[in-house]
């Protein structure tokens, strides 16, 4: 333990302090509180789910030609699968009842590899599910509409779902990256000794 | 008196005691420590003020699972350090300025470096000014050094291995020393 303070400790140590205190009872309030937003930001994600569901299940209704109709069911799946995805990998979580058990080097990667991985693998649960909808989409319109001309309009859209696709995934992978780089450092900082 | 000379007073509860009774004997002990914690993790004071309660809410929870593993001093750093790193991720997108290493700020050129302070405020806001530029973890070291906690708590704490701790103590007090115009080898 440090005997003797040295003038920056001091400076440190000596800082005014407001002496805020918080009971036990006013504790207790607050992780209600808590614990409310997280139940009220879920329901707003399955709200989401269900009006974007409930506009798509409107187009399916009411669209008789069987290829639209089986695009919209297919992004009424996708839908779901992406709401499923993002309420478990949301990055707003609960923070662990047991967090003292880890030192900050362990929580710090943790929290750092939880965020790598959900942009390193955004394929497979945040692009890939609307993939089946926009193709059964352009399907639908190339037999609905068999005139070359109408197909420029489809392909023009497509070519831009393609490259938006195409940039969030470069954007998170690049993003990856770094963070795999702070791991990295983090690991090498808990191996030397 | 500073955190640490209170310690013994956390340090004798049974570990029996209620999540309740920790946290609050935790709370007086640790309280002054905490505020000036949350101070380096959020300049903003409406900000701050939530962040600090927040990491009381938390070290409340986090009782009901204290198993006397490690010291109470250490669980409380860990978890007010731990509530404080998730703010600094989450604020990501807000921020400004990229946050840095100690060995970066070691070689960054500052306007102040060489300058002393006008009083011990001007001090103390180019403290916070060099604490919030660092990463969390560095962050952490520093804020154990400057709290007074030595060497192996500091690794007991963060998890960094001994000859890491040793070399961001000797960049901190070289950074520290250049900054406020003090020999930076002069105490352990």
């Amino acid at each position: 333990m440090t005997e003797v303070l040295n003038p920056v400790q001091k400076i440190w140590q000596e800082q005014p302090v407001e002496g805020i205190k918080m009971s036990v009872d006013e504790i207790r309030r607050r992780a209600g509180k808590f614990e409310r937003r997280i139940v009220w930001r879920n329901r707003r994600e399955i709200v989401s789910c269900i009006l974007v569901s409930v506009l798509f299940a409107y187009f399916l209704a009411t669209n008789h030609h069987v290829l639209f109709r089986m695009a919209y069911g297919l992004f009424i799946v996708g839908m779901i699968w992406v709401a499923v995805q993002l309420h478990r990998k949301g990055s707003v979580n609960s923070l662990p009842p047991a967090l003292g058990a880890a030192s900050s080097l362990q929580f710090f990667r943790t929290q750092l590899e939880r965020q790598r991985d959900v942009i390193k693998n955004v394929w497979p649960w945040y692009l890939a599910p609307l993939v089946p909808g926009y193709v059964m989409l352009t399907v639908a319109y190339a037999v609905s509409f068999p005139r070359p001309v109408r197909w420029l309009g489809v392909a023009a859209f497509d070519a831009f779902i393609v490259l938006v696709f195409v940039g969030i995934w470069k954007l998170n992978v690049r993003a990856a990256r770094c963070l795999q780089r702070s791991i990295d450092e983090l690991n090498s900082a808990e191996t030397s000794r | 008196m500073s955190a640490i000379e209170n310690v013994s007073a956390i340090e004798a509860i049974p570990a029996a005691s209620s999540a309740d009774e920790l946290y609050q004997e935790a709370a007086k002990t640790f309280g002054a420590a905490l505020e000036r914690l949350a101070r380096a993790y959020e300049a903003d004071a409406d900000l701050r003020r939530d962040l600090l309660q927040d990491i009381h809410v938390a070290l409340w929870r986090s009782f009901q699972g204290f198993d006397g593993r490690c010291s109470a001093r250490t669980w409380v750093y860990r978890v007010a350090h731990n509530v404080g790193a998730s703010h600094v991720l989450r604020q990501k997108r807000t921020r400004t300025q990229a946050l840095v290493g100690l060995e970066e700020l070691e070689n960054l050129p500052d306007e102040n470096s060489g300058q002393p302070a006008a009083d011990r405020s001007h001090a103390l806001d180019r403290l916070l000014n060099l604490i919030q530029r660092l990463n969390p973890l560095d962050r952490h070291v520093i804020l154990s050094y400057l709290e007074g906690l030595d060497a192996a708590s500091i690794g007991e704490i963060t998890g960094l291995s001994a000859r890491n701790v040793a070399t961001k103590i000797h960049r901190i007090k070289n950074v520290l020393a250049r900054q406020f115009q003090q020999g930076g080898e002069s105490h352990d």
